[in-house]
């Protein structure tokens, strides 16, 4: 049934193995409809003004907020001062914001990771399961993201609130725990961190697992068949052929999922305020203590660019194999 | 794309006259100009170099009077901001109707959301299509008083006053370095609520009016309902900073003073931590253990005193008048008669001092109706409007005087709160205050007292630092 | 990994997994039912809560069902000011959004993946780079930029400052789909004398239609949800969107009435849901069509 060649060719190069009439890929210089002239600046303008108009320039506006001391003052009356970097040194040299810069990057470590597996885990489960259950799946998934986040954060407080919580009582009856009706969560550093990371995996799941699924039911079903033809086991199939296709929109899922949780905040806020004793204080938590509560846009947009050149420091390696991928395919 | 700029120059044209500066720590080599002429540098396609067409409103534009009862404005109305749940449609009518009658001019009243409202009038007060009078949190005025947000009423001020006391909660916090910035628009305070009919049955016939009788009534409430689960004899959340303020006052302690120039944190100071001692022991021994470390209210937090006394859950609680409607709403088993309030009776021997809470009315730095706008306020802080259709709202009104009025015709469960009112106290009138409030420090400074998770000394070492930093910065 | 090694392993495990693996589907119609359950949970909760009166929202013993069912939250609900009036500007915006989005989005993608020219790698990095930004810091500026354009309290303002928001995201997440399809089709397309337009509308376009679908599910959700810009940047109450009505059942004076919140809150949910059953069909059709198979 499966002739070695064709299953030693699939472990390396599924698409190739699995579809005979493509040709290989990777010998042509050019790909694309054209290799120039004027279609991709008549495609790319219109999302090129509306991207620099009303992102690019208020960059530009925050970067140069960043110099000064702009606050409601300078909204109401024109009035500020230019402070230099004064700003970036008090930032920088303060150990508190390098604090939370490292329990960010392992905050979002956690996050993205929890959010990236299960949504995989799930993507596979949509497509493994019966009609009638991946109904109900995307069902799930879509109720959970719709689902307003004034409302999940409400519940939320809800499930892990000490006396009343619902998640307290079901842990409680489980005997597991011994009694845990009183426990407030948000007060114990650890508890925190685990109430805070369950909301939002719970609300990044959905997005993870849907645009996973939708990328993974382009795959060409011809390359399943062959290689279960071949008698490759289910992980097999997995690693070699979903996996594979999946790369581009994985990498894209996990860079986007990095940047969002790197930001992160409402729902930190909405938890823990930071606390306990600043254990849950990640760099969202700490620009706004230190800008907006009091709106010291100078302070705060200076935080922002300090924290937006670390995160792209820390994905620079993630964001070029990005965009290599794209470029190879 | 740019070719609108010049009838928008918005946000960054430059500032009227009116508002100077207020930084106490003026540095006066520092160049101050407008936020146009050194713009950006970015001369894109946008129009944020768009030179200011000076649109603001200087006192000489909007020339003013000095006789409020004298300003006219047919054919002009002016936009007023309430905010959600505060003053109803029909109070917003008899002040509105009674403006119109005074001027000509008509109102459009816009009701505003809570949430990030201080975002939103921030970046409404930027604009040249400013409301001309935004209400807000007493606490709140100083953020925008400091500013140039708001216009400096000192002016105005005995007129508006209108030959009333204000009370010292609303117009304390209104009163930015002598300036006055906002006129008091209404009150509440808070007093202990409790169920009349658990207390009849754990052999108590009279309110406290003592501490220790307080206490001792509680110890009957708990021997008779203490078996019952969750059963807490007075619910008292740790995080609930208003109440825990209480203690600190009755104890002669403060929040902040202000030396010269210089706010100082009191929490450290031997007054202060008897207080917050004598907090965390009533606390823990009357409320339940899970409340230590939650709020009565709050998104993360749905745990709600009113509800829990609603459910039968507790025999007494701190709260607003509204919270009695609330209860009975909840529990239309409760009404009236099975309720009761008093003032609580502090360690000092006196009624503990309560927070203040209500807002101020502002007018706009660049409103273009400021006189029109200051008749307005004057009408709704009017005795008229005040006793009348306010104070029929259930809100507190704004002067000694007229709480005097209004006080001899409520009913007695709402006298507490008029008592309560004469006896109040509000947080310090410095800029930074909300800071403190939306950083979560002082709800985290109690919980942490209450709790326990740190001593009164410790937990008032680390907010006093806090304080310092915040209030004293200017930058 | 060795291609040997992984070569030998499916052939030792073939005569179990052959033909199809019934105990696998088990396991995983287990492990979907179980997802379900914890992902529900909330969204039930909330669900639960809009049909219990005020004394029964938080009780020490939770009540699973609502044991004095009651209608009155979403009564309440639909009659708070302003409902039909924002859910209409709702509907306006957030449809604005959907097709300024969509339509920008899906050209900037196809420039971006199915052509070659100087400065493409430099214009992903950008694009990526701006949405690194914290958002919370660009709400000023943005605000300052949109009030000297004129564009606050309008519904295009809204639009396109939902538009610009979502923008970069779709494009790198539609260009992951254009990216996906076999360039055998334009080489074919151009064999037979195509012009770019046509390949670009008659084939590329509707190959990459659940790419689309997708990334309009997130615009959509986006601009549904969104509470901050759209109570900033509109002034007038009559310009507020549906967000803004949900907002309005927390305040200080009258506490947090529960009930009425999540009431309005599945409300405000359905259309979300509607909204992604209707496309989930063009999803599935989409994909079955089998057009990706070059």
């Amino acid at each position: 049934m499966s002739s070695p060649t064709a299953t030693t060719v699939a472990v390396g190069e599924p698409v190739a193995a699995a579809a005979p009439p493509r040709r290989p890929r990777r010998q042509r210089g050019g790909r694309g409809v054209k290799r120039s002239g004027l279609a991709p600046l008549l495609l790319l303008s219109p999302a090129g003004l509306v991207i620099i108009a009303l992102t690019i320039v208020p960059i530009g506006y925050l970067i140069w907020m960043s110099f000064t001391d702009a606050g409601q003052r300078m909204l109401f009356t024109g009035e500020y001062d230019v402070v230099g970097l004064q700003q970036y040194r008090d930032i920088l040299t303060d150990p508190s914001f390098w604090k939370s810069f490292a329990r960010t990057v392992g905050f979002t470590a956690a996050m993205v990771g929890g959010s990236v597996l299960l949504g995989m885990g799930v993507a596979q489960l949509i497509g493994k399961v019966g009609r009638v259950m991946r109904l109900a799946l995307t069902f799930v998934l879509i109720c959970a993201w719709a689902m307003p986040n004034v409302a999940s954060s409400m519940v939320w407080g809800w499930l892990f609130q000490p006396g009343y919580g619902v998640g307290n009582w079901l842990l409680t009856q489980t005997h597991l725990f011994g009694d845990v009706t009183d426990t407030n969560w948000a007060d114990r550093p650890g508890l925190a961190f685990v109430c805070i990371w369950m909301l939002i995996v719970w609300q990044a799941v959905p997005f993870v697992a849907l645009t996973l699924h939708a990328a993974q039911s382009q795959v060409d079903p011809a390359y399943y068949e062959a290689a279960r033809m071949d008698g490759a086991s289910e992980w097999r199939v997995y690693w070699t052929i979903t996996v594979h296709f999946l790369r581009p929109t994985l990498l894209l899922v996990t860079i986007l999922s990095i940047i969002w949780d790197f930001n992160v905040f409402n729902q930190i806020w909405l938890i823990s305020k930071g606390g306990p004793d600043g254990a849950t204080s990640t760099l969202g938590v700490y620009a706004y203590r230190n800008a907006f509560v009091s709106f010291h846009f100078g302070v705060g947009s200076a935080i922002a660019v300090v924290t937006t050149l670390l995160l792209l420091g820390l994905t620079a390696f993630y964001v070029r194999s990005l965009v290599r991928t794209g470029e190879e395919l | 794309m740019g070719r609108r700029h010049h009838e928008f120059p918005g946000a960054t044209a430059p500032g009227p006259t009116r508002a100077p500066r207020e930084n106490t720590q003026g540095d006066t080599l520092r160049k101050t100009r407008t936020l146009v002429a050194g713009a950006l540098g970015i001369a894109t396609a946008v129009a944020l170099t768009a030179c200011g067409s000076g649109s603001s409103s200087d006192a000489s534009d909007s020339g003013k009077s000095n006789d409020l009862s004298a300003v006219k404005g047919a054919g002009k109305t002016i936009t007023v901001w309430n905010m959600q749940g505060d003053l109803s449609d029909d109070t917003m009518k008899a002040i509105n109707d009674e403006f119109t009658k005074e001027t000509g001019a008509q109102v459009k009243v816009q009701t505003q959301q809570w949430a990030d409202i201080a975002t939103k009038v921030t970046t409404a007060l930027a604009t040249d299509g400013t409301p001309d009078v935004v209400e807000l949190g007493n606490t709140d005025v100083p953020l925008f008083a400091n500013s140039g947000g708001l216009a400096d009423l000192t002016d105005a001020k005995s007129q508006l006053q209108q030959g009333g006391t204000w009370l010292d909660g609303l117009a304390g916090p209104a009163t930015v370095d002598g300036k006055l910035y906002g006129v008091p628009a209404f009150a509440a305070t808070r007093t202990v609520i409790y169920n009349k009919s658990m207390w009849d049955q754990a052999g108590i016939t009279a309110a406290p009016t003592t501490y220790d009788e307080l206490t001792a009534d509680l110890d009957k409430v708990k021997a008779k309902f203490g078996s019952q689960k969750d059963f807490s004899p007075f619910y008292l959340p740790g995080r609930y900073w208003y109440d825990g303020l209480q203690w600190v006052w009755d104890a002669g302690g403060d929040i902040a003073t202000k030396d010269g120039d210089t706010w100082k944190g009191g929490l450290e100071s031997s007054e202060a931590q008897q207080g917050l001692n004598d907090f965390k022991t009533f606390q823990n021994a009357y409320s339940t253990k899970a409340s230590a470390t939650i709020n009565t209210t709050g998104t993360g937090q749905p745990d709600q005193d009113k509800d829990i006394f609603a459910a039968g859950k507790t025999s007494a609680v701190v709260g607003n008048a509204w919270e009695i409607g609330v209860i009975e709403q909840d529990n239309p088993k409760i009404t009236d008669a099975d309720l009761g309030t008093f003032p609580f009776p502090g360690k000092s021997g006196k009624a503990q001092p309560v927070m203040l809470a209500g807002s101020d009315w502002g007018v706009a730095a660049k409103s273009k109706n400021q006189d029109l706008a200051e008749v307005w306020v004057k009408i709704a802080a009017s005795e008229a409007m005040q006793t009348g259709p306010i104070a029929k709202q259930g809100w507190i009104p704004v002067t000694t005087e007229e709480i005097g009025t209004v006080k001899g015709t409520a009913d007695a469960l709402h006298q507490a709160y008029f008592d309560a009112a004469m006896n109040s106290k509000s947080t310090p009138a410095a800029a930074n205050w909300a800071t403190i409030e939306g950083d979560g420090a002082v709800e985290q400074f109690f919980a942490d007292v209450a709790s326990g998770a740190k001593s009164p000394a410790d937990a008032a070492k680390g907010f006093d630092d806090h304080l310092n930093q915040v209030l004293n910065n200017n930058g | 990994m060795s291609r040997t090694r992984a070569a030998r392993a499916p052939h030792a495990n073939r005569v179990n997994r052959a033909p199809r693996p019934t105990s696998g589907r088990i396991v995983a119609n287990t492990l979907a039912v179980l997802f379900c359950l914890v992902w529900i949970f909330p969204v039930y909760w909330m669900v639960n809560t809009a049909f219990k009166p005020p004394y029964d929202v938080t009780t020490p013993t939770p009540q699973f069902l609502p044991r004095h069912f009651t209608l009155t939250n979403f009564k309440a609900a639909i009659t708070q000011s302003h409902f039909l009036g924002d859910l209409r500007n709702s509907l306006i915006v957030v449809s604005g959004t959907l097709v300024v989005a969509i339509a920008l989005g899906i050209f900037a993608a196809a420039a971006l993946s199915r052509f070659r020219f100087r400065g493409r790698r430099a214009i992903l990095v950008v694009i990526l780079a701006v949405q690194m930004l914290p958002s919370a810091a660009l709400l000023i500026p943005m605000f300052l930029v949109f009030n000297k354009m004129g564009l606050l309290d309008h519904y295009l303002g809204l639009v396109l400052a939902y538009v610009a928001a979502v923008l970069p995201f779709s494009i790198w997440v539609m260009r992951g789909f254009f990216l996906a399809l076999p360039y055998e089709l334009e080489e074919a397309a151009m064999v037979d004398g195509a012009s770019t337009a046509n390949i670009l509308f008659r084939i590329l376009f509707p190959l990459v239609a659940p790419g689309v679908i997708a990334t309009s599910i997130f615009a959509f959700v986006y601009a549904w949800n969104d509470y901050l810009i759209a109570y900033t940047f509109m002034k007038d109450q009559s310009m507020y969107t549906l967000p803004v009505w949900l907002a309005s059942f927390s305040t200080p004076a009258t506490g947090t009435n529960y009930g009425g919140q999540m009431a309005a809150s599945v409300l405000f949910s359905l259309p979300v849901v509607i909204f992604f059953l209707a496309i989930q069909r063009n999803l599935v059709a989409g994909l079955s069509s089998g057009a990706v198979k070059g």
